[in-house]
């Protein structure tokens, strides 16, 4: 398990200083919470981890190996995963298929077993998919593993983008508003999934508007408005932090 | 009775080439490479193959492994500048390379013979040898269609953005796909050389992309049986519509119309999304049966 640190990172988009100079930690074993108003540059950050942007100052370090400058397969490879704010499943593809696409890197078989269609590979790729079920039945969704992934409500949807990310291995796991549209109960259902994957050591970096889940279930809270960290800390801390109160409550009084 | 025969003959010799062709531009659309350079590698595969036997007296396993060699070999590179392209973009580039290639052709006239093309090629190819090669390709890609390799190519082709978030080097998967591509292409090239016993220059131009083009777009992308069945179609059209005389072209895009109005994912793609679509709609009536017996919550 790893921990992963950025260390003063800037992101400029032509002139625009979407990310001034942030410096957060990622921990195994816990969930970080990155809070923030609308455009304060929340989805940046998890853009930049993953090597989607490149950084325009500062450094990201995976359990201290400098990771900025990797390309985003790479970073994937290292075992960090994501899910999108805007939910992103192969349209053309099973939900089960969905979540073997995850699988990729697990995948080992040579170019000239592949293109002779030898059965190792067959039996490769059945091993992926009984994995993939058994994610689904860990999720209690194993009756959807045929259903095409659009054809999902919502929440499972969600869900699935979660199961694909987690076929990954990963050791960090970044997750772009995973309750947004949730109805409370659903969202508590996911609030108890991250739980359980951060006591198996995963490092978890969620992204939320969600208050009453992130207060509930994070360890740790950064708080970003307008690109800048304003406040950092325990979500006790975080609560009663004037300028975090000024940020929300200003936003929405303009 | 044998004069029939032997144009039956010739007509299944034209279907196999152009599914040749077919599986090359099928490799790349797949894997959401936007390209149309398979009429232009194919003539780079015939001269290939062509020039190594009228000049070095290569046989035909000789100068079909040329052939399929400079087909890979100039795909690959091209690989290179199209990597920074993308859609319509690429599309744009590689007309532009078959239409180079074509010049190349006719003005290098010391090397291709000019506008009047290579001449006097033995025919090293018949039917079986045709039918055991691109059996043989069609083989290897519905190997690979159902390994890593053809999903890693479905991921890109969905959305390149959630590939490499799960590891899928997007470069080095397209650069495989345009290698592959260019690999049938030459090969199928070099066979057309072997067979027509001449390489033409003019063959492998704009009308040879567009045709190839219809092939997959008639068919489909998704699996290896959708470029078969738009090649067969398409190759055996002209026959069927023979009736109609100067009406042929009409009938032939018309038929494509009609394709991409009401089956747009291609006719195999289109079917087999429906299959699905019928048992996805099974398994769902088997959910909703099994949680109506507690009510909605």
């Amino acid at each position: 398990m790893a921990r992963l640190d950025l260390e003063r990172v800037s992101r400029h988009f032509f002139g625009v200083e979407a990310l001034k100079g942030l410096t957060m930690s990622v921990l195994p074993g816990r969930v970080t919470g990155l809070i923030g108003p609308n455009g304060a540059g929340k989805t940046t950050v998890v853009n930049l981890i993953t090597g989607l942007l490149k950084l325009t100052e500062g450094r990201i370090r995976l359990e201290g190996e400098d990771i900025s400058e990797l390309p985003p397969h790479a970073v994937a490879r290292l075992g960090v995963a994501r899910t999108f704010q805007n939910i992103r499943l192969l349209h053309e593809a099973s939900v089960v298929e969905n979540i073997v696409a995850g699988f990729h890197t697990s995948d080992h078989t040579s170019l000239p077993a592949q293109a002779l269609g030898l059965a190792s590979v067959r039996r490769v790729r059945a091993g992926l998919v009984q994995r993939a079920r058994e994610l689904l039945a860990e999720f209690a969704m194993e009756e959807y593993a045929e259903c095409l992934a659009g054809e999902l409500s919502y929440g499972h949807q969600r869900r699935v983008e979660i199961m694909r990310a987690l076929a990954l291995a990963p050791s960090v796991l970044l997750l772009d508003e995973p309750a947004a549209g949730m109805s409370d109960g659903e969202a508590d259902e996911l609030g108890a999934i991250f739980r359980r994957l951060a006591d198996r050591g995963l490092a978890l970096l969620v992204i939320e508007h969600n208050m009453r889940l992130v207060m509930s279930l994070c360890d740790e809270m950064y708080v970003l408005d307008s690109g800048e960290l304003i406040c950092s800390g325990a979500p006790e801390r975080v609560r009663s932090d004037p300028r975090v109160i000024e940020a929300y409550l200003g936003g929405e009084a303009c | 009775m044998t004069g029939s025969l032997a144009a039956y003959q010739s007509l299944l010799d034209l279907v196999l080439l152009n599914c040749g062709l077919a599986l090359s531009q099928f490799v790349v659309l797949r894997a959401g490479v936007f390209s149309v350079a398979t009429a232009g590698l194919a003539s780079i595969g015939a001269y290939a193959a062509g020039i190594a036997t009228l000049r070095w007296g290569a046989g035909a396993a000789v100068g079909l492994l040329a052939a399929t060699a400079a087909g890979m070999l100039t795909a690959l590179l091209l690989s290179l500048p199209l990597a920074r392209l993308r859609g319509v973009y690429q599309a744009i580039a590689t007309v532009a390379m078959v239409q180079i290639v074509l010049s190349l052709a006719l003005y290098a006239t010391d090397v291709t013979g000019g506008a009047n093309g290579l001449n006097g090629v033995p025919k090293l190819v018949g039917t079986p040898e045709l039918a055991i090669l691109v059996l043989a390709m069609v083989y290897v890609l519905h190997s690979l269609g159902r390994s890593r390799i053809g999903y890693a190519f479905d991921a890109i082709r969905q959305d390149e953005t959630v590939a490499v978030t799960l590891g899928v080097s997007v470069a080095g998967y397209q650069a495989l796909a345009f290698g592959l591509s260019g690999a049938i292409a030459g090969l199928t090239g070099g066979l057309m050389a072997y067979h027509n016993r001449s390489v033409v220059p003019e063959e492998f131009g704009f009308g040879m992309l567009v045709t190839v083009l219809a092939y997959v777009v008639l068919g489909g992308r998704r699996s290896v049986l959708g470029p078969l069945v738009g090649a067969l179609i398409l190759s055996l059209l002209p026959e069927l519509a023979r009736p109609l005389a100067d009406n042929r072209l009409i009938v032939h895009g018309a038929v494509l119309m009609l394709v991409i109005t009401y089956l747009p994912h291609g006719i195999v793609d289109s079917l087999q999304i429906a299959i699905r679509r019928r048992a996805t709609a099974a398994s769902r009536a088997q959910i909703v049966g099994k949680e109506a017996p507690d009510g909605p919550a």
